[in-house]
């Protein structure tokens, strides 16, 4: 009897893997950096020019954006990167990087929506992009004093994703 | 009509190749199998090879650049994987959780082949 219902079996346990993979998103990738240091890095100031490097960059756990004028999501998510920058009981600095992207456009994107930045890094060749596993802007990341990351998200960034996903970590983190 | 097809396709190829011009012999057809196991992470189901993205761009730049600076085929392998996961090579690398990926058609061929003798007894 079990010899002719293992085959049934079988064929459930398959159709149940199947059917897990159909209802899994395909969008969100897993990141492996996850847990891992941010890349070293040299890049450019986009404000003022100079030279910054990735120990520059961390020493408090703060978010890291990416973003470029050319990208439709990041216009989105842009008013909730200002209003969290603003958010003094949260207080979590949100660097930039400005991905494959005009100088002049960018600053003057700035200028009009609005600055949530306490760093704006640029990344005209995206050299850097690839070392941090970017895809698509925006991303973001939140890194802890050292530079760890701690968590990726790929897309807008908005205060539903934010409170659910990245605030409950920054409490252990701090 | 046959020879504007060809032109077309040959016009293509000499596109697709041109950014391995600055590579030497070798390095071009290891260059181009690279680009073609990498997925393109941007657009479905296309390499960087096939892809106009930005991102396969860059991504066959560096792999150009990671060539030229004598990286051997793992190294600039094992560097995408670092950054990006293994979605990003076509096959997937054998490790504890591909294994049964890696297995199944044999597990499967055994099978089958246990069953058909049964049924032919």
């Amino acid at each position: 009897m079990t010899r002719r219902i293992l085959p049934l079996i079988i064929f459930f346990v398959l159709m149940g893997f199947l059917a897990q993979s159909l209802y899994q998103s395909d969008t969100e990738l897993p990141s492996p950096l996850i847990g891992k240091s941010i890349p070293e890095f040299k890049l450019t100031n986009l404000i003022n020019g100079e030279f910054v490097t990735r120990d520059e960059t961390i020493g408090s756990v703060s978010l890291i954006n990416v973003w470029a004028t050319w990208c439709v999501g990041c216009e989105i998510e842009h008013e909730f990167l200002v209003e969290l920058s603003q958010d003094e009981d949260i207080n979590l600095p949100i660097i930039g990087l400005n991905w494959k992207d005009d100088d002049r456009l960018a600053k003057l994107w700035l200028k009009q929506l609005g600055d949530p930045y306490s760093l704006v890094l640029k990344d005209p060749e995206g050299k850097t992009a690839i070392d941090f596993g970017v895809y698509g802007a925006p991303e973001t990341f939140l890194i802890d004093s050292n530079g760890i990351i701690h968590f990726k998200h790929i897309g807008p960034l908005d205060r539903k994703i934010f409170e659910q996903d990245i605030l409950p970590l920054i409490g252990g983190l701090n | 009509m046959i020879k504007q097809t060809l032109a077309f396709f040959l016009i293509l190829f000499c596109f697709s190749t041109i950014e391995a011009d600055e590579l030497n012999n070798n390095d071009r057809i290891r260059y181009q199998s690279l680009i073609e196991e990498v997925r393109c992470l941007v657009c479905q189901n296309q390499s960087v090879s096939e892809s106009n993205a930005e991102l396969a761009k860059d991504l066959r730049r560096e792999i150009k650049l990671q060539i030229q600076d004598g990286k051997t085929d793992s190294e600039i392998k094992s560097y995408l994987l670092e950054r990006y996961g293994e979605f990003i090579l076509y096959e997937p690398a054998f490790s504890q959780k591909t294994l049964f990926l890696w297995f199944s058609p044999i597990i499967l061929i055994l099978m089958f082949y246990g069953w058909f003798k049964k049924i032919g007894n």
